[in-house]
């Protein structure tokens, strides 16, 4: 039986900063602005500029668009961002480099895009997987009369050009960890263990809310077996930009928490059976077509049990309900994840769409959970936080809604909500 | 088996009414009133061993000594009420169950969810009582079910009945959410068919208003939950979380242009919406109705609000602020959109 | 609205959704986006896919109901009744 791996050759990035040529070498990422604004370029963009915002720093980013982690697989890219950088084929094989604690971050206005925030110290700070890493912050000015549709693929086919040049850098240097993935094969029994396997649900809503796979928006996609490299190498990327607390950037497809647990425990207490995509479509009738057919999917491939996740707020928890319900009808153990919107104390009903007949859910947090976060020397990505219609840099009172994937439906958090 | 003690007032106690609404607290031997049934209920293993009463004017500031002759009879769990929408008695029993539960000792009280007391329980759990008297048996019974599932060691939650501040507390985990979701997946192969992080939520029964009789004599409002507001969002209606509802004027007017409207709905694409407001306002339709008769005319202006992560208690409050809006202007009937 | 003895007809994709909170009657719409609209159709399709759904709606407020339930548009008794045309 054909299998295949996925290597990730890891380089921690200890140090970042700016210099002439873009280089990484001893955990040091230098870049060169202006080969980066170079890569950047698109005649949709009146300029953009970078900052580095690490970790620690007296700092917060508002309206964070996405995030990207560096990776690549050769020079000029090597295949990686198939559709956007490396041309749309399969990947998910061979080596990858990556550059781990760094990301590359778009920040600033797009219509429909809901603000989101990360602080990189105060209490916000462990909410976001960017608080702990060193952010390229890429904020930018539209041309004048762009449309904003032509603004938001300039920034995300940038961002991913941008990603793969600073991981070139690393192509030559020696690895901090090699880590070795081989794809789950369909069907296999591996001794008594359970077969657990992962739905991962996509929003496909259209301008500024998709999500993109080979390139291509996954709206008319029907739920597909996909190799979890392939998330390695940047098949998904998000377009997503609603509800702040509950999206899946690029980094977290890249790094999808719940494959990175089974792959963690492949061979020890579980079998990783695989990954289906999905779209969360707008319509109903729809949803319960991709609901049923992902459930067959998963059922081909032998699950026992399957770890449902979700993107957006309560039509995505519809998506969920659904799969869990056609998952328990063909004798698959579902398991939810669910964001919980309890009210500010918590006293509300949590799930505005629960399943019928399943009932595994597991909580990453209260929406509304209020949290007071103080004042910032620096802010990136907008001079005002127009929630609370205060300075960016201000102290200001909000939900943990706001709070870049603070509620990680991929299971990135943690946090949780519990019965008191 | 359980020693249970159980609080009641004056009245349920067979003491008196009113006029003895000052007297107490008094401790009885085995259960009173009320309590008698619920003893039955919760037999054979559990029993209730002591009831305090209390008169109603005088015991929700008593409630030290009602605590002190409660615990006198060593209880593994204090019981109060059922006290209906009786506002002093519920006061009392929600005061004796956050006391209970403060001092070490598991407690549950009974009452309705509009009980002016229910607030005052603290982190004690309190179940749903019917609203009146009449209801005491199917409140006993459900009272019964959650001591009961107390005793066996289980939180109650919303499937039990449980009302009031029963709070999802945030919490930090060791693991993060995705080890918790494989690890409950491993829990649920292994046969456990409940374990689950969150409990089922359940709705309240809302009970339909009777059809419209004659559809060409009433007056229709239009109302949308799609954040449909004038151009430039002027009265700043939330795209999500929304803490308010607005109206605007549609007298005079057959149509609504594109242009003139737009939806800050943060849910979905608001595309489709802003080249045509009537996909989500069906006023030119709506017209059509007027002009046939089929209706016998439409309010002269519609509500509206953003649908998109609005918490209950808000939604719970425009409906109920529409409703009255609506009765007072004499619209009898009304179309929702919602997205 | 209900309690309050205003029927209401809620026009919604997500009919699970209304039936779980108990709205006793809903109308199914064709997407989350356009509750009352079809961009799929012309503009005069849609136009007549509207009408549709409110002669629904209509004939959902003077339905007598006791639970939640969902009312599919088409052809309606009450357009009928109105003595009216549609094309």
């Amino acid at each position: 039986m054909r299998t295949v791996t996925l290597t990730r050759l890891v380089h921690q990035v200890r140090e970042v900063g700016f210099g002439e040529r873009t280089s990484f070498a001893d955990g040091v990422l230098t870049v060169s602005p202006e080969q980066a604004r170079g890569v950047l370029a698109d005649e949709a963009l009146a300029s953009v500029e970078l900052s580095w915002v690490s970790p620690g720093q007296s700092a917060r980013i508002v309206k964070v668009l996405d995030a990207v982690e560096p990776r690549s697989k050769g020079p000029g890219g090597g295949g990686i961002f198939p559709g956007f950088v490396g041309p749309a084929r399969p990947q998910g094989s061979g080596e990858t480099h990556v550059l781990r604690g760094a990301t590359v971050v778009t920040a600033g206005f797009l219509p429909r895009a809901q603000e989101a925030l990360v602080d990189l110290s105060g209490p916000a700070a462990a909410l976001s997987p960017l608080g702990a890493t060193h952010n390229l912050v890429v904020e930018f000015t539209p041309a004048q009369g762009a449309p904003w549709e032509r603004v938001d693929a300039a920034l995300r086919r940038g961002a991913l050009r941008l990603a793969a040049a600073l991981a070139e850098a690393s192509l030559d240097a020696e690895p901090d960890a090699v880590e070795e993935f081989p794809s789950p094969s369909a069907g296999a029994r591996g001794g008594d263990r359970p077969r657990i396997g992962v739905v991962t649900n996509l929003q496909t809503q259209g301008s500024f809310k998709d999500v993109f796979v080979y390139g291509r928006s996954f709206g008319a996609g029907l739920p597909t077996l996909l190799d979890p490299g392939e998330l390695d190498d940047g098949a998904v990327v998000s377009g997503q930009f609603g509800h702040p607390a509950l999206k899946n950037p690029t980094f977290l497809h890249q790094n999808h928490p719940v494959v990175a647990e089974l792959r963690r425990r492949h061979g020890t207490d579980v079998e990783f059976a695989g990954l289906v995509i999905c779209p969360e479509p707008v319509e109903q009738g729809a949803k319960e077509l991709i609901s049923l057919f992902a459930a067959r999917v998963c059922a081909a491939a032998g699950f026992d049990a399957a770890i449902v996740t979700k993107e957006g707020g309560g039509n995505a928890d519809a998506d969920v309900a659904l799969k869990m319900d056609a998952l328990v009808d063909l004798g698959i153990e579902p398991v939810g994840l669910y964001a919980e919107m309890a009210g500010v104390d918590g006293t509300g009903p949590s799930v505005v769409v629960a399943p019928e007949r399943a009932t595994a859910m597991v909580s990453t947090g209260n929406y509304d959970h209020l949290l007071q976060l103080p004042e910032m020397e620096r802010a990136y990505g907008g001079e005002q936080f127009a929630l609370v219609k205060a300075p960016a840099t201000a102290s200001f009172e909000v939900p943990t809604a706001v709070v870049y994937c603070a509620l990680s439906p991929l299971g990135w958090g943690r946090i949780a909500a519990r019965s008191g | 088996m359980a020693r249970i003690v159980h609080y009641i007032n004056q009245f349920f106690a067979g003491v008196g009414g009113e006029d003895s609404a000052g007297a107490g607290p008094v401790l009885l031997e085995g259960p009173a009133g009320p309590g008698r049934r619920l003893a039955e209920l919760v037999a054979p293993e559990h029993e209730i061993v002591a009831t305090v009463w209390c008169g109603d004017d005088v015991a929700a500031d008593k409630v030290d000594e009602i605590l002190g002759l409660v615990r006198s009879a060593d209880p593994d769990l204090v019981v109060a009420g059922p006290a209906f929408t009786s506002g002093r008695y519920g006061l009392a029993c929600a005061r004796v169950v956050a006391a209970a539960h403060q001092a070490g000792v598991a407690s549950v009280a009974s009452m309705h969810e509009d009980n002016p007391g229910l607030d005052e329980a603290g982190a004690a759990a309190v179940v749903a009582s019917g609203e009146v008297a009449r209801r005491m048996a199917p409140s006993l019974e459900r009272l019964a079910a959650g001591v009961g599932r107390l005793l066996a060691g289980h939180t109650l939650t919303a499937e039990d009945g449980r009302i009031g501040k029963a709070a999802r507390l945030t919490v930090v985990t060791d693991d993060n959410a995705a080890t918790r979701a494989v690890d409950l997946a491993l829990v649920r192969l292994g046969g456990d068919a409940a374990a689950t992080e969150i409990p089922l939520p359940r709705f309240d029964r809302v009970t339909p208003a009777a059809p419209v009789a004659d559809a060409s004599t009433v007056m229709l409002a239009l109302v949308s939950e799609g954040g449909l507001v004038v151009a430039d969002n002027p009265d700043g209606l939330e795209s999500a979380r929304a803490t308010k509802w607005l109206r605007y004027p549609l007298e005079n007017r057959d149509a609504l242009a594109a242009g003139d409207y737009m939806s800050v709905h943060g849910g979905f694409s608001t595309a489709w919406a802003n080249e045509d407001p009537h996909r989500i306002l069906p006023l030119d339709a709506v017209r059509e109705l007027e002009a046939e008769g089929a209706i016998g005319g439409l309010l002269g202006e519609y509500f509206v609000t953003t649908g998109n992560g609005t918490s209950v208690a808000n939604a719970r409050r425009f409906g109920v602020e529409w409703a009255a809006d609506l009765r007072r202007s004499g619209a009898r009937a009304a179309i929702l959109t919602a997205t | 609205m209900e309690r309050a003895g205003i029927p209401t007809a809620v026009l919604c994709n997500l009919v699970s959704i209304a039936e779980r909170v108990g709205a006793p009657r809903i109308v199914r719409t064709r997407g989350i986006p356009y509750p009352t609209g079809d961009p799929s159709l012309d503009a005069d399709a849609e136009k007549r896919w509207r009408r549709q759904l409110v002669d629904c709606a209509l004939e959902a407020l003077q339905t007598a109901v006791h639970e939640p339930t969902v009312f599919e548009p088409g052809e309606t008794r009450v357009a009928a009744a109105a003595g009216v045309d549609h094309a």
